[in-house]
């Protein structure tokens, strides 16, 4: 699929580099990029089920286009989701509905991280769309 | 050469590289890696041994015999006792006390004494049978220096039938004082059971002497194979514990009318054993008879000892003491940076390293953490690898935090 142009460079800026150790230092970078949903927010409505971290998202649509906050207790998580961020916040819901996490498999990024932190990933993603469609369903 | 550098060339895994560098492996309280002899034992027994054991009289099964009870004949000489089961591992071997000494021997009303320092394996079990015989559980709390409030001990053992204590903590590295434990449990007609997971790869242990009626432990954090282990058992709790599994190997006669059992260690294991596994773990046995234990253990703590003052000093949060018979263990949590993101940049450079609960919750509960980041040494660790491990943490530190 055809994806954002800010998209489009962050996976081919992460596909340039090839040692683990400057992968994860990007995904800690792109913690900064998330709309911060401060830990007095988080509740079980937000939180991520099935990451090892308390990872929470809270997902709103204004004016048709995507709206995102998140936040973690691991700056890893919350690089993941700055990643998300940069991939839906503020797009078009339609747009946005078509997005898959195939975006961060070609990224490399879930190559990077543990088996339970992909999942993780995929969880949240899932909670994500999941919540789009609600809201778009209503 | 050092002795641990010495010991890895017995280790194919330890010549891996991770991400390009070379593999650090302290992940040992986890399992250990496994010496090309373990590797070799085991090819050759599915190469040119395989067969069913027991009862055949076949070149092949008399082969596969000989090497699964020479397993059984390694464990009663290096822990001196005369009855080892083999079982699948230290948790299967709790859960059979449960069921076969637990269910015969314990009824409404009785108490088990357990500790806040147990692993999930010697708590489930309890609170599983706790539950289906209205048994009463005590746990023995763990004091603000991190050992076992032995007061409260002698107070809650009154009318106690059972104690099950971990020997050292999978979390800690604290030993607890199992001598002064079991003289406590004897005054008071108690039986005591020891989870030795994480102490038989580390002290040579004499089960006679040690003086309880049940040891727990598991082959893979001795360099042996996975999914087999040992329960011991005194002769006296051996003739209290009725079957729990029924099947093959274990009966002497079956008719349509019932059955007779085994009268030996086979009673308790049913269906084919793990024959492979029990070769390579005489295989383990006879790799870490081939070594000074004692010496070796005295030189990982210390490396131990070493890397929790720099830890310390670097502002970490450790949680251990590293006297003299403690494992080498070295727990701790950075101020706010994420465990797991720690782990994975360790890893990132090829250190193995572990996060999380440890499966001791209630001993995480006691201390009001969620999980630590361990550090656990094995024979084969080297003070250059640790060493190299405080260079790159602190590397990570400057980077990250």
């Amino acid at each position: 699929m055809t994806y954002s142009s800010e998209l489009s460079e962050l996976i081919e800026e992460f596909k340039e580099i090839d040692d683990k150790m400057e992968r994860l230092e990007m995904v800690f970078d792109l913690a900064d990029e998330v709309n911060l949903l401060p830990p007095q927010e988080w509740s079980e409505a937000t939180r991520v089920v099935g990451c090892q971290s308390e990872a929470h998202v809270r997902v709103e649509v204004i004016n048709a286009c995507v709206n995102l906050e998140s936040g973690a207790d691991s700056k890893l998580v919350q690089g993941l989701m700055g990643i998300l961020t940069l991939a839906i916040h503020g797009t078009e819901v339609a747009e946005a509905l078509k997005l898959t996490p195939d975006f961060a498999t070609e990224m490399g990024v879930l190559n990077t991280l543990s088996p339970s932190r992909s999942n993780g990933f995929r969880n949240m993603f899932d909670k994500v769309m999941r919540e789009i469609e609600q809201i778009q369903g209503d | 050469m050092t002795v641990g550098e010495i010991m890895r060339e017995d280790f194919p895994i330890l010549q891996r590289k991770i991400n390009g560098y070379p593999l650090v492996y302290l992940d040992n309280a986890a399992t250990t890696q496994k010496p090309a002899s373990v590797i070799n034992a085991m090819n050759d027994y599915y190469a040119n041994s395989n067969a069913n054991v027991h009862r055949a009289v076949h070149t092949l099964a008399g082969e596969a015999t000989e090497g699964y009870e020479s397993c059984r004949t390694a464990l009663k000489e290096r822990f001196n006792t005369d009855k080892a089961i083999i079982t699948s591992g230290t948790t299967e071997a709790i859960n059979l006390v449960a069921h076969a000494w637990g269910r015969a021997n314990l009824s409404d009303g009785d108490a088990i004494i357990l500790t806040e320092m147990e692993h999930h394996s010697d708590i489930v079990p309890w609170q599983m049978l706790a539950q289906e015989k209205n048994i009463e559980l005590r746990y023995v709390p763990v004091m603000e220096d991190l050992t076992l409030d032995m007061e409260l001990f002698e107070s809650a053992i009154e009318g106690a039938k059972l104690v099950c204590v971990v020997h050292i903590s999978n979390v800690l590295g604290v030993c607890n004082p199992i001598e002064e434990i079991v003289s406590i449990a004897n005054k008071h007609g108690a039986k005591v059971l020891l989870d030795a997971a994480q102490s038989a790869p580390h002290q040579d242990i004499d089960f006679k002497s040690i003086g309880v009626d049940f040891m727990a432990f598991s082959a893979h954090k001795m360099c042996g194979p996975t999914g087999i282990g040992a329960l011991l058992v005194a002769d006296d709790a051996f003739e209290e514990m009725q079957p729990f599994m029924g099947g093959g190997d274990m009966i002497e006669t079956v008719s349509i009318h019932g059955s007779t059992y085994q009268t030996n260690e086979q009673k308790f294991e049913a269906g084919t054993p793990r024959i492979a596994e029990a070769i390579g773990w005489t295989e383990a046995l006879n790799w870490l008879s081939s070594i000074n234990i004692v010496a070796e253990h005295k030189r990982i703590l210390e490396s131990a000892r070493w890397l929790a003052s720099k830890l310390r000093a670097m502002g970490m949060n450790v949680y251990g003491r590293h006297d003299d018979h403690d494992a080498a263990v070295v727990s701790f949590l950075h101020p706010t940076m994420n465990s797991e993101d720690l782990a994975h940049l360790l890893d990132a450079r090829g250190f193995a390293v572990r996060t999380g609960h440890h499966c001791a919750q209630p001993l995480l509960d006691r201390l009001q953490i969620t999980g630590t980041l361990r550090v656990s040494l094995y024979f084969y660790n080297t003070q250059e690898e640790v060493e190299s491990f405080i260079e790159y943490f602190s590397e990570i530190l400057e980077r990250f935090a």
